[in-house]
């Protein structure tokens, strides 16, 4: 069974305009995916929908085999989520938040906060809304993983956080995945952080899945064609390459992303278009994201 | 030994850790019968996610380079496995083409290329 599958999933926050247009893909077990789109691409709206905090207009979520909206509490007692905008009760002191949870939680394990709260030196009796952002940051993320969720949903949690606080993010997440075996789905803007922890990327834009594929897949087996704005090439005739996932125009070449190794991709071009020796390289996933975000719409 | 990643390399980090293993075996700083950290661990310690690590594990010992003795842990062969000569040349062809490019655009001659492989073998042995 999958840890998280979203099948066919629309929604739309005003009428006719569709945030997400039909996405499906999912986590497997044990399995760290990345989630990747431009800001307003949707990655917040489907977390949310997987948290069951939102319906879908059309389609289907299921978290651990279960509807998150049917059954919302079994589901959230065996998710962890941690979002950038999340609000813990600013008057409450650490040790208070703790308990609250502590009480949510059949499977809450008291080890994993002593040893959070000693790592990032947490002071328990200090109140919320004194903390710096990334105090606050770390007791959710604390809050999120000490009943060791099956899957842990983290919607850009260390946006804002310095890199060593980030750092520490991914290093709690993946002692807990190491330990616990927990499936993890994250956005995030930070491309160091995703090669690092994903091992599957999917990127939604215009709506849809445009990327679902391995990280080392996409670092060895795509490449970024560099093409002269000359001799009959242009942009519908790259679009119509099957193996064409984005172009973008540049003042003195059109950029192409190709779903192919640099020497495959060179070969290709040359039957397809007759052009030959053009420049193809692999690209890192930075630069992927900024020719394929930058270059649809 | 010490494993370092980056993701600001060219290669991918499992190509990277690879890497490493191969130099090590490569230069006797990882001998025959030296055990290798789980990959949970290499994980755990290098911050990125253990998959990755169990990746370039699996290659290696599809290299022939390690095993993995249920119950104990990853080891160095003791008898590493020799490629065919073809293989082995072919292994070889990248590294030597790039290092030709090279040496052509520094304008150093490829006797000067000999010497300096030369020059690393020693600094390997030493």
């Amino acid at each position: 069974m999958n840890a998280l599958e979203f099948e066919g999933i629309h929604r739309a926050y005003k009428r006719g305009f569709d945030v997400l247009g039909g996405v499906s893909f999912c986590v497997k077990p044990a399995q760290v995916v990345g989630l990747l789109g431009k800001n307003g691409a949707g990655k917040t709206t489907l977390i949310r929908i997987a948290m069951g905090m939102i319906a879908p207009q059309r389609g289907s979520v299921r978290v651990l085999g279960m509807d998150p909206r049917q059954e919302a509490i079994a589901v959230k007692r065996r998710v962890g989520y941690v979002s950038e905008n999340q609000i813990l009760p600013p008057f409450l002191s650490v040790r208070k938040v703790v308990d609250l949870h502590r009480d949510l939680y059949p499977t809450w394990d008291d080890e994993i906060v002593r040893g959070l709260m000693e790592r990032f030196e947490l002071p328990p009796g200090a109140k919320i809304n004194t903390l710096s952002k990334g105090q606050a940051r770390r007791v959710a993320l604390m809050c999120a993983v000490a009943h060791r969720p099956e899957l842990l949903l983290l919607d850009e949690p260390a946006s804002g956080l310095d890199p060593a606080a980030r750092r520490e993010f991914l290093e709690t997440s993946i002692r807990l995945l190491n330990e616990s075996g927990t499936s993890i789905l994250f956005s995030s803007h930070y491309m160091t952080d995703v090669e690092r922890m994903a091992e599957r990327i999917v990127m939604i834009h215009d709506g849809k899945v445009l990327i679902d594929n391995g990280l080392d897949e996409l670092r060895e087996g795509f490449s970024l064609a560099m093409l002269p704005r000359t001799n009959g090439i242009d942009r519908e005739r790259l679009h119509g390459l099957a193996y064409c996932l984005g172009v973008r125009e540049r003042p003195q070449a059109y950029h192409a992303i190709l779903r192919l190794a640099p020497a495959q991709a060179r070969a290709e071009l040359e039957r397809d278009l007759g052009y030959r020796d053009v420049h193809c390289q692999t690209v890192a996933l930075e630069d992927m994201f900024v020719e394929l975000a930058g270059g649809q719409s | 030994m010490q494993f370092y990643v980056t993701t600001g390399d060219d290669l991918p980090l499992y190509r990277q850790i690879i890497r490493q293993v191969t130099d090590a075996i490569a230069g006797a700083r990882l001998k025959p019968g030296d055990r290798l950290p789980s990959h949970r661990d290499l994980a755990t310690q290098l911050v990125i996610a253990p998959l990755t690590v169990k990746k370039a594990y699996d290659d290696l010992e599809q290299g022939g380079l390690i095993e993995t003795q249920r119950g104990r842990g990853t080891f160095v062969r003791q008898r590493l496995e020799q490629p065919n000569a073809t293989e082995k040349r072919e292994r070889l062809r990248d590294a030597g083409q790039r290092l030709l490019s090279q040496a052509a655009l520094s304008g150093v001659p490829f006797d000067e290329v000999v010497d300096l492989l030369q020059e690393i073998q020693k600094g390997m042995e030493s």
